[in-house]
C-alpha cells in the first residue's frame, strides 16, 4: 500500500526499460531506461523538445512506445492497475465545459473508487484559493486558475505515482508555495512524484534530477547546479 | 469496474444530459424544425412532381436482377474500406479531451465507458441510412417491379446497413489498432472480391450477400432470401465485433481527434467550409507529399500562378488522388444511370464533383488563407485569384473526362460522349468557380442574418448540381423526344458558360473588396 493505493509490486513504482518513441521518423525518445522508488521527488529537466512530455505521456499510458516497455507499480502503463496507481497532471489543463469545479473533483474521485471525496476536495480547493469557485465552470477560469483546478483534480484521488508536466507554470507565488507543500505531502505519504520543469527552485527541492537531451537520458543524479547547467544553456 | 464507478459514470452522464436539455433554446430548435419542414416539404413536392420515372425495360430489369446485388455490395465494400481506413487513424469515435483525461485514464473498463458513445453513433447512422434508403425505395418502386412496401423496407434496411458497416469496420480497425496500410489492404481485398462478383455475376462476397437485401423485391427463389439473411448476419456480427473492440481504442489518436472534432463541429456550425476541409484533412492525417509525383522543370518568370497550382496538385497524397478519381468514376456511373432512366441520379454528379472541386481549388484557397502575403504582391487581387482558377479548371476538366469515360464504359451511348465534349469546358469552369466561392466565403459575414448565410453556403452547391446534371438531363429529354441531344446541351451550356464567367468575375471582385491594403 503506497499513498492509499494498493500496489501489487515491490518497488520500483515506475520502471522504464529501453523506452523509445518515434513520430513519423522523428526520434522523440530513444533507449530510455529509468527506475523510480516510492517517496522520490524527481525533477525532469531538459531543453524544449528534449522528450520530457513524451516520456510523461508514455508513462501515463496516453502514448504507446515504439520500443521498450514501461511499468507502473509492476503493471504495464495504461493497464487498469497502472491507471489506478498513477495520476497525470497535463501541461495544458482540460475540463468538461459543463461541469463545475466541485463536480469535476467528486466525479474524478468517484471514478477512482473514492466514495466520499468531499473533505479532501474542500481542503484542496481551500488551500489552492479556489474555495469560492466550487460551483463555477473551470473552462471559464483564467490561465492560472485553470492550472490550480487541474492540480486539485490530479490530487483529489489516491495515487502511488504523480506525473506533473510543468505544474508551476502560470501560478502566482502563494500558489507555488502551496503546490510545493502538496507535492511534499504526497512524497511523505510514499508516492513517487515526477515534475517536468525548467524552474531552479523546483529542481533544488527535488531529491533526484533526471535530464533528457535529444530523447536520451543524459543525467541521473542529485540536483547539482553545475552538473545541470548544460540543460539550460541556449 | 466496480458498481460505485459505474454509478459515478452513469450519474454524471445523466446529469450532463439534463443540463444540456435545460440549456437548449427551445424556440431556436422549433425555428430550425420549422425551416427544415418548410424547405424539406417544398423539395419533396418539387422532386415528386418533377421526377416521372418511366418503368424499366425488361432488359434493364434482368440486368438489375443479375448485377443489382453486386453493385450494392460493391458500395457496401467501399463503405467498409472507408470505415477501416478511418479506424486505422483512430475513428470513428470523437471523444472529449476531458473524457480522455479523466475517464479513459481512470481504472475502469474503457469498453464500458466508450460503448454508449459508439451506440449513439450507430443509432444515428441507422436512422439516417434507413430514412435515405426509404426515400430511394420510394422512387425505385415506380420503375421496377415489386411491391412498394417491399422496396421501401428492403432499401431502408440496406440503407441502414451501409453506414453501420462503415462505423463497425472503423470501430474494429481502431480497436484492433490496424495500421493504415493493413486496413487499406483488407478493405481493398473486400472491394476486389465484390468487384469480381459483379464481373462474374456471382454472389460469394459477404458484401454482395448483404447487397441481395437491397434487391429482394426483384428476386424470386429462396436462395436469394438465404443469401440476404447471411449478409445481414455477417453485418450484424461485424457490428458486434466493432462494439466489442471499442474499448481498445488508442488514446493518442483519441486525443488528437478530440481537439480536431471540437473545431470541426464549430466550423460546421458556422458553415465555414474551408476550415471543415482543412480539419477533415488533419483528421485523416492527409498531408502533402514531401516529394512531388513529378518535379516540374526549371521555373520561368512566365505564368507563376499556373505553375504554383500544378506544384500543389503534384504533391497530393495518394489518398486524395484516389478520392478524386473515385468521385470521377462515381459521377460517371451516376450519369450513366441517370441517362438510362433513373432521373433522380442527376443530382449526384454535381454534388460529388463539388467535393472533388473543393480539393482542386486548394491553390486558390491557400492564397485566400494568407491575405497579407496576397496583398503585398504586385498583382491586383482580383486578377491573382482569377488566375488561380486556371489550374483548378484544367484539373477539373480532366476529372470530368474520367467521368465521361466511366459513363461510356458502363454502357452509356456515344451521345453521352458528344454531350460530355460539349459540356466539359463550361461545367469545369462553373464547378471550379463554385468551389472557389465556397472556399473563400466569409462565414461570419451574415452572422446576424443566418438565413443569408445559409444561402451563401448552399448557392454554390445548388449551382454545381445544376451545372453537372442539368445539361445531361436536357440532352436526355431531347433525345427521348426525337430532338438533338447535343443541341439541347449546348443551349444550357451557353448559359452555364456565362454563369461561370460571372462567378469568376464575382470571386475576384469579392476578394478585392476584402483587401486590407488599399489598391
Amino acid at each position: 500500500m503506497i499513498a492509499g493505493v494498493d500496489v501489487q509490486a515491490d518497488p520500483p513504482v515506475l520502471a522504464a526499460t529501453g523506452l523509445g518513441r518515434t513520430y513519423d521518423g522523428f526520434i522523440a525518445l530513444s533507449s530510455f531506461s529509468l527506475e523510480l522508488g516510492a517517496g522520490e521527488l524527481v525533477a525532469l529537466v531538459g531543453p524544449n523538445g528534449a522528450g520530457k512530455t513524451t516520456f510523461l505521456t508514455l508513462a501515463a499510458g496516453l502514448l504507446e512506445p515504439s520500443s521498450g516497455s514501461i511499468a507502473i507499480a509492476g503493471a504495464p502503463a495504461g493497464s487498469i492497475p497502472a491507471r489506478r496507481a498513477l495520476s497525470y497532471l497535463p501541461d495544458t489543463p482540460v475540463f468538461y465545459e459543463d461541469l463545475s469545479l466541485g463536480e469535476h473533483l467528486t466525479y474524478v474521485a468517484a471514478l477512482h473508487g473514492v466514495a466520499d471525496a468531499g473533505a479532501r476536495a474542500s481542503e484542496l480547493m481551500e488551500r489552492l484559493g479556489l474555495g469560492a469557485w466550487e460551483d463555477s465552470l473551470p473552462s471559464e477560469f483564467s490561465h492560472g486558475m485553470r492550472q490550480k483546478a487541474s492540480i486539485a483534480i490530479a490530487l483529489v484521488r489516491p495515487f502511488a505515482v504523480l506525473l506533473a508536466d510543468e505544474p508551476f507554470d502560470g501560478l502566482d507565488p502563494p500558489s507555488r508555495d502551496v503546490l510545493f507543500e502538496l507535492l511534499a505531502e504526497a512524497r511523505k505519504a510514499g508516492a513517487a512524484v515526477v515534475v517536468s520543469t525548467h524552474r531552479p527552485d523546483v529542481i533544488a527541492a527535488a531529491s533526484r534530477c533526471v535530464g533528457i537531451r535529444d530523447g536520451r537520458l543524459a543525467y541521473d543524479g542529485l540536483p547539482e547546479a553545475d552538473a545541470l547547467a548544460e540543460f539550460f544553456e541556449p | 469496474m466496480s458498481s460505485g464507478q459505474t454509478a459515478a459514470l452513469g450519474e454524471l452522464r445523466a446529469a450532463r444530459r439534463r443540463r444540456f436539455v435545460e440549456r437548449l433554446d427551445v424556440m431556436e430548435v422549433l425555428y430550425r424544425v420549422y425551416l427544415a419542414a418548410i424547405f424539406g416539404g417544398i423539395a419533396l413536392v418539387v422532386i415528386a412532381g418533377w421526377v416521372e420515372e418511366a418503368p424499366a425495360t425488361a432488359a434493364a430489369v434482368a440486368d438489375m436482377k443479375e448485377h443489382g446485388p453486386a453493385v450494392l455490395g460493391l458500395a457496401l465494400a467501399l463503405a467498409v474500406l472507408v470505415g477501416l481506413r478511418s479506424g486505422s487513424r483512430g475513428g470513428p469515435l470523437a471523444i472529449e479531451a476531458a473524457e480522455v483525461q479523466y475517464v479513459l485514464l481512470a481504472p475502469i473498463d474503457r469498453g464500458a465507458a466508450l460503448r454508449p458513445a459508439a451506440w449513439r453513433q450507430l443509432r444515428i447512422a441507422v436512422l439516417a441510412g434507413a430514412v435515405l434508403g426509404a426515400v430511394v425505395g420510394n422512387f425505385v418502386f415506380r420503375r421496377l417491379p415489386g411491391s412498394p412496401v417491399g422496396w421501401i423496407v428492403c432499401l431502408a434496411l440496406f440503407g441502414a446497413l451501409l453506414p453501420v458497416c462503415a462505423l463497425a469496420a472503423a470501430l474494429l480497425g481502431s480497436g484492433r489498432r490496424l495500421r493504415p496500410l493493413v486496413a487499406s489492404a483488407i478493405g481493398a481485398a473486400l472491394v476486389a472480391w465484390s468487384l469480381a462478383d459483379l464481373l462474374l455475376g456471382a454472389t460469394t462476397s459477404p458484401a454482395t450477400m448483404a447487397g441481395e437485401l437491397g434487391t429482394l423485391p426483384l428476386q424470386s427463389g429462396e436462395s436469394h432470401l438465404v443469401l440476404a439473411a447471411a449478409g445481414l448476419a455477417i453485418a450484424l456480427a461485424l457490428t458486434g465485433l466493432g462494439l466489442r473492440a471499442a474499448g481498445r481504442i488508442a488514446l493518442e489518436a483519441a486525443r488528437r481527434r478530440a481537439a480536431l472534432t471540437a473545431e470541426l463541429r464549430f466550423s460546421a456550425s458556422v458553415q465555414d467550409l474551408r476550415t471543415v476541409v482543412l480539419l477533415r484533412r488533419q483528421l485523416a492525417s492527409e498531408r502533402p507529399r514531401r516529394r512531388p509525383w513529378i518535379r516540374l522543370g526549371v521555373a520561368s518568370a512566365r505564368h507563376p500562378v499556373w505553375r504554383r497550382g500544378w506544384q500543389s496538385f503534384l504533391r497530393w497524397p495518394l489518398g486524395r488522388l484516389a478520392r478524386v478519381l473515385a468521385i470521377a468514376v462515381a459521377a460517371g456511373a451516376a450519369t450513366a444511370g441517370a441517362w438510362s432512366g433513373v432521373t433522380l441520379l442527376f443530382v449526384l454528379p454535381g454534388a460529388l464533383l463539388m467535393v472533388a472541386a473543393l480539393d482542386l481549388v486548394e491553390p486558390l484557397a491557400q492564397e485566400a488563407d494568407h491575405p497579407t502575403r496576397r496583398e503585398l504582391l504586385p498583382v491586383p487581387v482580383d486578377t491573382l485569384m482569377q488566375r488561380h482558377l486556371g489550374p483548378s479548371f484544367a484539373a477539373m476538366a480532366t476529372v470530368l473526362l474520367v467521368g465521361v469515360a466511366t459513363a461510356l464504359a458502363l454502357g452509356a451511348p456515344t451521345t453521352v460522349a458528344a454531350v460530355g465534349a460539349v459540356t466539359l469546358v463550361p461545367t469545369a469552369l462553373v464547378l471550379a468557380c463554385c468551389a472557389g466561392l465556397s472556399a473563400t466565403n466569409d462565414p461570419y459575414r451574415y452572422v446576424l442574418t443566418p438565413q443569408l448565410g445559409y444561402v451563401q453556403s448552399a448557392a454554390p452547391v445548388v449551382i454545381a448540381v445544376v451545372a453537372a446534371g442539368g445539361p445531361v438531363l436536357a440532352a436526355r429529354e431531347a433525345a427521348r423526344h426525337g430532338g438533338s441531344a447535343v443541341g439541347a446541351a449546348i443551349g444550357i451550356e451557353v448559359a452555364m458558360l456565362l454563369i461561370g464567367v460571372a462567378m469568376a468575375w464575382w470571386l475576384g471582385r469579392r476578394m478585392a473588396e476584402q483587401s486590407a491594403v488599399a489598391p
